[in-house]
C-alpha cells in the first residue's frame, strides 16, 4: 500500500535529507563564523562552537547519503 | 520619546515573582500527541508499508519542531516542558530505531550503539540535574543536532535509503558527543548553580 509512486517518494526522501542535510551545514558554517571573534573560555561560545562543527559535519553525511542514494557518488 | 522608569516602577519590577507555567498548556500537549504516533509508525512497520511509515516518523519529528514554536506564541515556556520534551525524544526515537531494528530494516549492531548511549546520556542528564541541585534541562547544541539526526535514522530505514550507510556514520559522530557532552555534565562548573555566576563558572572553565 503505497501513498505515492516509488520514483516519487525517492524524490521526496532525496528533497527532504539533501535539501535539509545541505541548508542546515551552510547554516552552522554561517553561525560558526560568525563566533571567529567571540571568547573561547566562555562556555556557551565553547559549546556553540562544537555544536555548530558537528552540525556542519552531520550535515555533510546528509549531502554524502542523499548523492549516494541517487547513484551519483 | 525613551522614558525612564521611577524608583517605585524598578522596585515593583524587581520584586514581581517570576511567572509560574502549568504544565498543562498547549506546548505539552503538542508534546504529548508525538506518543500518538508510534502505535500507527508500529503498525505501519509490521504491515511492510514503507511510506506509511516514513510519514508517521516525519509527523514525530515536525511535531517536535512544532513544540516549541507553540511554547514561544503562547507563552508557556517552562523547565519541565524542556525536560519533557527531551525525555519524549529519547523514548519516540528510541522506539522507532528499535522497532525497525527488530523487524530487520536497520542493522542491529549500530542501533544498539545508539540506543545504549542515549541511555547513557540520560543517565548523566540526571547527574547533571542532581549537581545542578533543581530540574534543569541540560542544554547542548551539537545533542539537538544529533536528536534531529536520529530521527532521521528511522526515517532512513523505513524509506530504505542508504540504510548501511547513514547508520555507521552516525557511531563516530555521536560517540564524540557523547564524550564531549560527559565532560560538560560532570566536570565542568555549571553556570547558575547555587553559589555559582555565570562569570565564575567561565573563569573556573579556564582556556580551552
Amino acid at each position: 500500500m503505497n501513498l505515492v509512486a516509488d520514483q516519487t517518494f525517492r524524490i521526496l526522501l532525496s528533497v527532504i535529507t539533501g535539501g535539509v542535510a545541505g541548508a542546515w551545514a551552510i547554516h552552522d558554517l554561517v553561525f560558526i563564523a560568525r563566533l571567529r571573534g567571540a571568547d573561547r573560555r566562555d562556555p556557551l561560545v565553547a559549546d556553540q562552537r562544537f555544536g555548530y562543527a558537528m552540525g556542519i559535519v552531520i550535515g555533510m553525511i546528509g549531502v554524502v547519503g542523499t548523492l549516494r542514494f541517487n547513484g551519483v557518488l | 520619546m525613551a522614558t525612564t522608569a521611577t524608583a517605585p516602577e524598578a522596585m515593583a519590577k524587581v520584586a514581581e515573582p517570576p511567572r509560574v507555567v502549568s504544565p498543562w498548556n498547549p506546548a505539552n500537549a503538542v508534546t504529548a500527541s508525538r506518543y500518538l504516533t508510534l502505535p500507527l509508525l508500529w503498525w505501519a512497520v509490521d504491515h511492510g508499508y514503507h511510506q506509511y511509515a516514513t510519514m508517521f516518523i516525519i509527523i514525530c519529528g515536525l511535531l517536535d519542531k512544532l513544540d516549541g514554536l507553540v511554547a514561544k506564541v503562547f507563552h508557556c515556556r517552562s523547565a519541565f516542558g524542556e525536560l519533557f520534551d527531551a525525555i519524549t525524544d529519547g523514548l519516540c526515537y528510541g522506539f522507532g530505531l528499535i522497532l525497525v531494528a527488530a523487524y530487520g530494516w536497520a542493522p542491529v549492531v549500530p542501533v544498539v550503539f545508539v540506543v545504549g548511549m542515549g541511555l547513557v546520556n540520560t543517565g548523566l542528564r540526571f547527574v547533571y540535574i542532581k549537581r545542578a541541585g533543581r530540574a534543569v534541562n541540560f542544554k547542548s547544541y551539537a545533542m539537538e543536532r544529533i536528536v534531529g539526526y536520529t530521527g532521521y535514522l528511522i526515517g532512513f530505514a523505513t524509506g530504505g535509503m542508504e540504510v548501511r550507510f547513514f547508520y555507521w556514520a552516525f557511531v563516530p559522530v555521536m560517540l564524540v558527543i557523547v564524550l564531549h557532552d560527559a565532560k560538560r555534565m560532570l566536570v565542568d562548573v555549571i553556570p547558575g548553580a547555587a553559589g555559582v555566576t555565570a562569570a565564575g563558572a567561565a573563569e573556573a572553565e579556564g582556556p580551552r
